[in-house]
């Protein structure tokens, strides 16, 4: 732990934590959104559905 | 290709929902007391195991760990067997987890009643106790990685990723938040102090919502709500986004908790920042899931399943929107500390988490016992009363906080604080309180025509313990082809790589935001004056840990004016790093005792004040809600585990001299028979050893370091003394008769005629002579030692001059 202690302690300025966190999320959250939305969509409705076609998918039952 | 038999484990399913049905009773109906205690405090029974110090860790507890715990094991046995196309791992695992979960709930019930508590909430369980969590926590994961691993189908859906980002997340928080040092089998002391552990614990409290009260209800709203509804969810594109968004953003934001609070500038701007971003996922979620009944509504009519969950999404985006507008500093002046917090987390609990329970369960139990829902109609009426109940529950708690906040901030014209007495800040909204147990009974109400329809409709089917189903095998596919396959196609069809992922995001966060906190020194810059406790004072702080004293009694000043009036200076981070756990508290149902021990500040009493306010607080303010705590006075503390404690300290970094273990005892009788000796003074005859003595040893330390002891003789103000002029017109009577109500009969008597040790002022007595200016400036300069303020700072002229003429003229004729 001594050595994370010394490399922290050695970063110039706390604030680096909260850019470096606003920088990483925008970044993965743009690779995300590009990727995810140039899935197809017949794949997308597949997967949605599947979980509708096993023995529950009746509605739901009442008296 | 073929396919392979094999069984649903709904046995365990079935195991789980009557937990989940006999604890949420015992959750509501121990959360209902507590409204009780608050509103009349003699349903605190005077009886040491029912306070509600004890019973509000109870209650949080109980509703979370076993009432939506053992709901979301429910939900998640279910859901993922027919996911998966699997049974569940492992049998043995499955029963392992139901009864280790039942245990830990028992004793959780058990050592809280006891006042067992490290008092860090959500997470108040003593170490064996979090051993076994941990335990238990992962005999659920691993049963849960290894269905997904033998699972017959190739994709894993949506849901599974949010049970695993739940099982991940938990894990993280419980075992960081929960390092501690054992000092025996029921005491231990966070490694953590101060603002540290602060920090550790916001981290862990607020991500306990996040990843016990939202993920793993995502994941049942991604599997339940389309089944109840019969639609496929509207975007999967869209959970996509939001689930990597919502576990990535939510680790950073603990630290909106301590907003003005003793702690780095950068760590609140950071709580702030991302849980303003955190609106954007949480609405993805409620957007996904309002959308998914698109031109089903017609449905939602007439199927009470789907209204709660509806319900249930619905109150989820609301909270959600509440929450980080909560975590704007202006707006958190407000919400924290006071009763808007609560309504917030009653909106929360009892609209997204019990509301899609509900639903969940409605539609779930015909299902697993092959029948047909006992009454819709009593389902229906279940429905409105539960809506009804959180509106009646919630409404009276915004108007409370709101209030109370007003009065708490309000100034004269002449500049001092319009409501000194904090007390008065409470009774105004003993009302509020009152509307409040109407909603906690009415949410009951529902809870139990819930459990009478779903019993019947038990009653009227079975369980088929080992459901026969069928599925073709998984065919294990290779390496990507980047051709077929996207990245995320191909992370999602392999559990363990897809939780190693989530981990990763998780860490992030977590690491950014706590690391900092722990490592760098320049975060907690020390005050030479601040003294590690003596042995008295910490045998003190572990009763007032036990108690649950911070469930009422924050123990941090912000720096507003309207605080520093009240209770003294702000609060700076040095002075708690001798706290191991800090008791910051979150919610001011009594006033901040962070300066108790101040000295001439306005909290400072006396050790008979405290004394005859611990045995009976209704004796000193009539309108007191405290309750008695009487057997501070007839307990010896335990002292063979003071030395324990003392080397347990040092080995936390407290600077005690090498070797003081074993002189620990004889400092702490010495100091115990000086409170002694100074209680005698007022006729009060107490052992050295008994908790009472700790406690106010305790009391009279907190804040006194960094104030040093002044005298009586100097907050005096020098002779010549004024002549005073005594007013005896009706409306001067009239307005000393209204101050001496709020603030002189606290310790003076409603009549004047002294409480306790505390003077008479009717009779021929006088401590410091009874000339007009003699009582004049008794008022005005007060007597600190013995715990009365200087009213100079808290009263204009013309009031201590009223009171003067009131004491003189109308109570000692």
């Amino acid at each position: 732990m001594k050595i994370i202690s010394n490399l922290l302690e050695g970063i110039e300025g706390i604030r680096i934590f909260y850019i470096f966190g606003l920088l990483l999320f925008f970044s993965l959250f743009i690779i995300i959104l590009i990727r995810t939305l140039r899935r197809s969509n017949k794949e997308m409705d597949e997967i949605k559905k599947s979980i509708l076609t096993d023995d529950d998918s009746n509605e739901t039952a009442v008296s | 290709m073929e396919n392979q038999k094999f069984y649903y484990d709904n046995k365990i399913v079935k195991l789980f929902v009557l937990a989940t049905i006999i604890w949420g009773v015992v959750g509501v109906i121990v959360g209902l007391l507590i409204a009780l205690q608050l509103a009349f405090p003699v349903f605190n029974f005077d009886f040491e195991y029912t306070t509600f110090g004890r019973m509000r860790p109870l209650h949080t507890n109980a509703i979370i760990f076993a009432f939506v715990g053992n709901a979301i094991f429910a939900g998640v046995y279910y859901s993922l067997q027919k996911l998966l196309k699997a049974r569940m791992f492992n049998d043995v695992l499955s029963k392992i987890h139901f009864w280790g979960w039942q245990l830990i709930i028992v004793l959780a019930a058990v050592t809280f009643a006891l006042g067992i508590s490290t008092s860090k909430e959500y997470a108040e369980l003593e170490w064996p106790i979090d051993i076994l969590i941990t335990l238990v926590w992962v005999v659920f994961g691993w049963n849960m990685i290894g269905t997904i691993v033998k699972r017959r189908v190739q994709h894993i859906y949506a849901a599974i990723w949010w049970y695993l980002a739940t099982f991940l997340g938990v894990a993280m928080l419980h075992v960081v938040n929960s390092l501690e040092l054992p000092i025996s089998l029921t005491k231990s002391y966070s490694i953590y102090a101060g603002a540290q552990d602060a920090v550790v614990q916001w981290w862990y409290g607020h991500n306990a919502v996040a990843f016990f009260l939202t993920t793993p209800f995502l994941g049942l709203m991604y599997y339940y709500l389309p089944k109840a509804a019969n639609r496929p969810i509207y975007s999967y594109k869209l959970s996509i986004i939001h689930f990597w968004s919502l576990i990535f953003l939510y680790m950073w934001a603990g630290p909106h908790h301590l907003l003005y609070q003793a702690l780095p500038d950068w760590a609140q701007a950071l709580g702030v920042t991302f849980s303003i971003m955190l609106i954007a996922p949480s609405w993805g979620g409620m957007i996904n899931g309002l959308l998914t009944l698109r031109g089903a509504w017609d449905r939602v009519r007439d199927n009470a399943s789907l209204k709660f969950m509806v319900v249930a999404v619905t109150a989820y985006g609301m909270s959600t929107f509440e929450g980080p507008m909560m975590s704007l500093k202006f707006v958190n002046q407000l919400t924290h500390f006071t009763d808007w917090t609560i309504a917030h987390v009653h909106i929360a609990g009892m609209g997204w988490n019990a509301g899609l329970v509900f639903g969940m369960l409605y539609w779930m139990i015909p299902k697993l016992f092959r029948t047909k829902l006992f009454s819709e109609k009593l389902a229906n009426l279940h429905f409105w009363i539960a809506t009804l109940a959180i509106l009646i529950y919630a409404i009276p708690l915004y108007w409370a906080a709101v209030t109370q906040w007003l009065m708490w901030h309000e100034y004269t014209a002449e500049g001092f604080l319009a409501y000194p007495n904090f007390l008065e800040t409470l009774t105004q909204i003993l009302p509020m309180y009152t509307v409040r147990i109407i909603g906690g009974t009415l949410f009951l109400i529902g809870f139990l025509i819930m459990v009478y329809n779903l019993f019947k409709t038990m009653k009227s089917g079975s369980v088929e313990d080992n459901e026969l189903a069928e599925a073709p095998a998984l065919v294990i596919q290779g390496r990507r082809n980047p051709l077929q396959e996207t990245v995320h196609r191909w992370v999602e069809r392999r559990g363990v790589r897809f939780s190693i992922w989530v981990f990763i995001v998780l860490a992030i966060g977590g690491a950014a935001e706590i690391l900092p906190m722990i490592f760098i020194k320049s975060n907690i810059p020390t005050i030479e004056s601040v003294l590690p406790y003596t042995p008295l004072e910490l045998e003190g702080r572990d009763i007032y840990v036990s108690e649950g004293c911070h469930t009422c009694h924050s123990q941090v000043v912000r720096p507003f004016r309207w605080e520093t009036d009240r209770y003294g200076e702000y609060s700076k981070i040095g002075e708690f790093v001798y706290d191991h756990p800090y008791q910051w508290g979150s919610r001011r149902t009594g006033p901040d005792l962070a300066r108790a021990g101040y000295v001439g500040g306005p909290m400072y009493k006396n050790a008979a004040w405290h004394y005859n306010h611990f045995k009976n607080p209704q004796k000193m303010n009539e309108q007191s809600i405290m309750p008695k705590y009487d057997w501070f006075a007839r307990k010896d503390v335990d002292l063979s585990m003071t030395p324990k404690k003392i080397r347990a300290m040092q080995i936390l970094g407290v600077p005690y001299p090498e070797g003081y273990d074993e002189v620990a005892v004889d400092d702490y009788m010495k100091q115990a028979k000086e409170i002694v000796a100074d209680l005698k003074k007022s006729n009060i005859d107490i052992e050295p050893t008994k908790e009472m003595v700790a406690m106010i040893a305790y009391m009279h330390k907190l804040g006194g370091d960094i104030a040093p002891l002044q005298l009586d003789e100097g907050t005096k103000e020098p002779a010549p003394q004024k002549e005073i002029t005594l007013l005896s017109g009706v409306e001067d009577m009239g307005d000393a008769d209204e101050v001496f109500t709020k603030i002189c009969a606290a310790c003076h008597g409603p009549s004047g005629k002294g409480i306790a040790t505390f003077p008479d002022l009717t009779d021929a007595q006088w401590i410091n002579g009874n000339s007009p200016s003699d009582v004049y400036y008794s008022i005005r300069n007060g007597n600190a030692v013995k715990g009365m303020i200087p009213y100079k700072d808290q009263l204009s002229d013309k009031q201590i001059i009223q009171l003067t003429s009131y004491i003189l003229l109308k109570l000692n004729k």
